[in-house]
């Protein structure tokens, strides 16, 4: 008697490449070649998923709780991004243009000289998140896209209602986009479909399913990012798409505002989230706060381990 | 291989006497198909009938039971592979590990560490099951003493016992066999003496195999000593885990392999907090850790939580006038629907801003907005019967109410409907802060 796996998928995860060497006509040590899956997560050939830590430009609007972890950093970005790289590790960094999200905001050029300054203070690919306001989106992102032109950045967010800005200027200078919907396969799917339409190819899109706060339906984006993985698999193209995960919502639930220990607290909360996050399907995991990486690196190491049982 | 309801109905004797409880055998069969009823029901099916319904209809993993009276837990009898497919119904005991090479002082701050983690979550005690004493110093003294520290003052807590000897492992039974413990230790070697003494105290034994071939077979050999209560050993790093319990569960539930159609035991001492949220999402059903930080066995718990909710039925909030902070007369009212998730959240980020606030909870039957306004869940309507239910305006002066974004195509109707204000708020809660900050100075 063999007991042997029978997976009898049909198709897989489309490859998506962030972040552009030298070699490649940018300037970043490293490429990330991400996607190409066949399988459930962790079984078969799959790839490790990836490690980024997100940084902001205007702490402002930040978790206390990493706010207090990065004094030291948080007011000077570049700084900031270097120490991510060298001493945190990250595979890869978000930047999250908050100072956009101040009333009335009109600081374009600054957008660009940001980006061109993290650029400039770290070699590993960029996630850049842009405005979340539609009256301001076209001048941030088309900053934003030229400033890291070549670069092959990760444009982010668009959304349903939202989404020609970043698409324009993901199609104008190279990058790929990020593409959120509301904790729904249906809505993934149709937004995917809308970028396609708008001339973003398939192999510059990612899935953020949006993720819910653990213990605050973090179940939702759970079952939807394994429907994904799972449709794709059965060969739906238009959701064949890498997945990425970002629990920052799990920061700033009561539990860890209202908590004594609050960096233990957001760190056990946010490995939890992107170690079920990951073997659910997201090849992509952000996370906000220091403490988190070395634990959640360690985790996704031992369950990506080649040896087979 | 499950059978299908028309098969089912060909064997049984097709009289529709009513007697199992359904109108028809067709109905009757096709509950048998599903697993909602068991073939005793009918009083007329003959011996092989039986046989090969009993098979077919028994549940694709078998329910276990560990310990006695109200903390015993029940694992197993699960039947799909993705929790949106149904939803999993039995969340994994976890328990925490003692050595007998520790001091009692030791194991009893442990017993104290299970005893006192109630986390309390959208009003349900969330805890931990129990303990775990393994038997590292060799001795069967030493295993008893442990195993009576932990017994004496504590006998309604559920246990798994660890020890590959038989003799110390007997010695431990002799003293808490009667509280049903988990017994974990059989492998390919001592299958015999383990299966003796899980039947002389009935107690559900976990088995282990070399590979799958080999633990398959073991179970087998257990089945035929007579051993019925067992669970599958899949201990590992985190990857092996996930790759063996997942064909394991492929296994189960395609009933392939009878061998394989248990509850999974996990031993993540080693692997500790990343092993057991692994154990957690796929498919383990007893996981024995080492005590935990309290912030780690909180997410844990959660996580546990999460995964176990029925997909099929959103947790609701009950409906009703909810105060954020201590609102007065002239704070605001915002209004949301009964999905757990949108009140939680934007309650979440209402606190977040130190602004006291009215909430308004109205029935959705558990709907999130956009879906609620696209069923017409959410309606001027219901809008006004909660209004009216809730004495909102009983409570402040101004008759002005602030909805979600995403039902913006109502604001003209629900103020002509109830004769109040209406603002269209954020669509996003994180957006409340900037919202409060700018429109309602």
């Amino acid at each position: 008697m063999m007991i042997s796996y029978t997976p009898g998928w049909t198709a897989s995860i489309r490859e998506v490449v962030i972040g552009a060497t030298a070699a490649e006509g940018g300037t970043r040590r490293i490429s990330y070649r991400i996607g190409g899956e066949s399988d459930l997560p962790c079984i078969g050939q799959g790839k490790k998923p990836l490690i980024a830590f997100e940084i902001c430009d205007d702490p402002a609007l930040w978790p206390d709780v990493v706010r207090s972890a990065c004094t030291k950093l948080i007011d000077n970005p570049p700084a900031w991004a270097s120490y991510v790289d060298t001493t945190l590790q990250a595979d890869l960094i978000r930047l999250n243009l908050t100072s956009t999200r101040r009333r009335n905001f009109d600081a374009y050029d600054s957008v660009g000289k940001t980006v061109t300054a993290i650029l400039a203070a770290t070699s590993l690919p960029l996630i850049i998140e842009g405005s979340a306001d539609a009256e301001i989106d076209s001048e941030v992102f088309q900053r934003c896209g030229e400033a890291g032109e070549k670069e092959r950045l990760v444009l982010g967010t668009a959304e349903a209602a939202r989404y020609r800005s970043v698409a324009a200027a993901a199609i104008a200078y190279g990058h790929s986009v990020i593409a959120q919907s509301p904790i729904d396969v249906n809505l993934a799917k149709q937004l995917n479909i809308l970028l396609r339409e708008a001339g973003v190819p398939d192999d510059r899109v990612i899935i953020d399913p949006y993720t819910g706060a653990l213990g605050y339906g973090f179940e939702y984006t759970y079952s939807t990012m394994e429907r994904i993985r799972f449709a794709a698999l059965k060969g739906d193209a238009d959701l064949a798409m890498p997945m990425i995960c970002a629990p920052s919502d799990t920061l700033t639930i009561k539990e860890i505002r209202g908590a004594v220990h609050n960096h233990e607290t957001a760190v056990s909360w946010e490995v939890a989230t992107s170690v079920a996050a990951a073997l659910a399907g997201a090849t992509i995991l952000v996370v906000r706060h220091p403490g988190s990486l070395t634990q959640l690196r360690k985790a996704i190491d031992s369950l990506w381990n080649p040896e087979v049982f | 291989m499950a059978l299908k309801a028309l098969d089912i109905y060909k064997l049984l004797p097709k009289k529709n006497c009513k007697e199992c409880g359904d109108p028809t055998c067709l109905t009757f069969a096709m509950k048998l198909a599903q697993g909602k009823a068991e073939p005793d029901l009918c009083p007329y099916l003959d011996e092989e009938a039986k046989n090969i319904l009993g098979a077919s209809t028994r549940p694709p993993i078998q329910k276990v039971t560990v310990g006695m009276g109200t903390l015993s837990f029940t694992v197993g009898d699960e039947f799909v592979f993705y929790r949106h497919e149904k939803t999993f119904y039995h969340q994994p005991g976890i328990l925490y590990a003692v050595s007998d090479t520790e001091s009692d002082d030791r194991i009893r701050e442990v017993i104290s560490q299970v005893r006192g983690c109630k986390v309390t979550r959208i009003g349900i005690d969330l805890l931990l099951n129990g303990i775990a004493i393994s038997a590292d110093s060799g001795s069967s003294e030493r295993f008893v003493a442990a195993i009576s520290t932990v017994v004496s003052g504590n006998p309604d807590l559920p246990l798994v016992l660890m020890a590959s000897e038989p003799a110390i492992m007997e010695a431990g039974l002799a003293v808490c066999g009667n509280y049903l413990p988990l017994i974990r230790g059989a492998g390919d070697k001592n299958i015999e003496e383990f299966c003796s003494l899980a039947k002389k105290y009935g107690a559900p034994l976990v088995v282990s195999g070399s590979d799958l071939q080999r633990l398959a077979a073991n179970v087998t050999r257990c089945t035929g000593l007579g051993v019925t209560q067992m669970m599958l050993d899949l201990s590992g790093t985190e990857g092996e885990f996930v790759r063996t319990s997942t064909l394991v569960r492929q296994t189960a539930l395609a009933r392939s392999v009878p061998g394989l159609g248990y509850p999974v035991f996990l031993d993540a001492r080693t692997t500790g907090f990343s092993g057991l949220i692994t154990g957690i999402v796929k498919f383990a059903s007893v996981i024995v850790v080492n005590p935990l930080s309290r912030t780690e066995m909180q997410a844990a718990l959660v996580m546990r939580q999460n995964i176990y909710t029925d997909p099929q039925k959103p947790i609701q909030m009950t409906p009703g006038l909810y105060r954020v902070g201590t609102p007065g007369r002239d704070d605001p009212v915002f209004l949301t629907v009964n999905f757990s998730l949108t009140y939680f959240t934007l309650q979440g980020y209402l606190e977040s801003t130190r602004r006291s606030c009215w909430l308004l909870i109205v029935d959705t039957e558990g709907m999130s907005v956009l879906t609620a306004v696209a069923a017409g869940k959410l309606s001027e309507s219901v809008v006004k019967d909660a209004i009216e239910k809730f004495a909102v305006a009983d409570e402040v002066n101004n008759k002005t109410i602030i909805i979600p974004g995403y039902a913006s195509p109502l604001s003209g109707r629900i103020e002509e409907y109830t004769g109040w204000k209406v603002i269209v708020g954020p669509r996003d809660a994180a957006e409340i802060a900037s919202f409060i900050e700018e429109e309602l100075k």
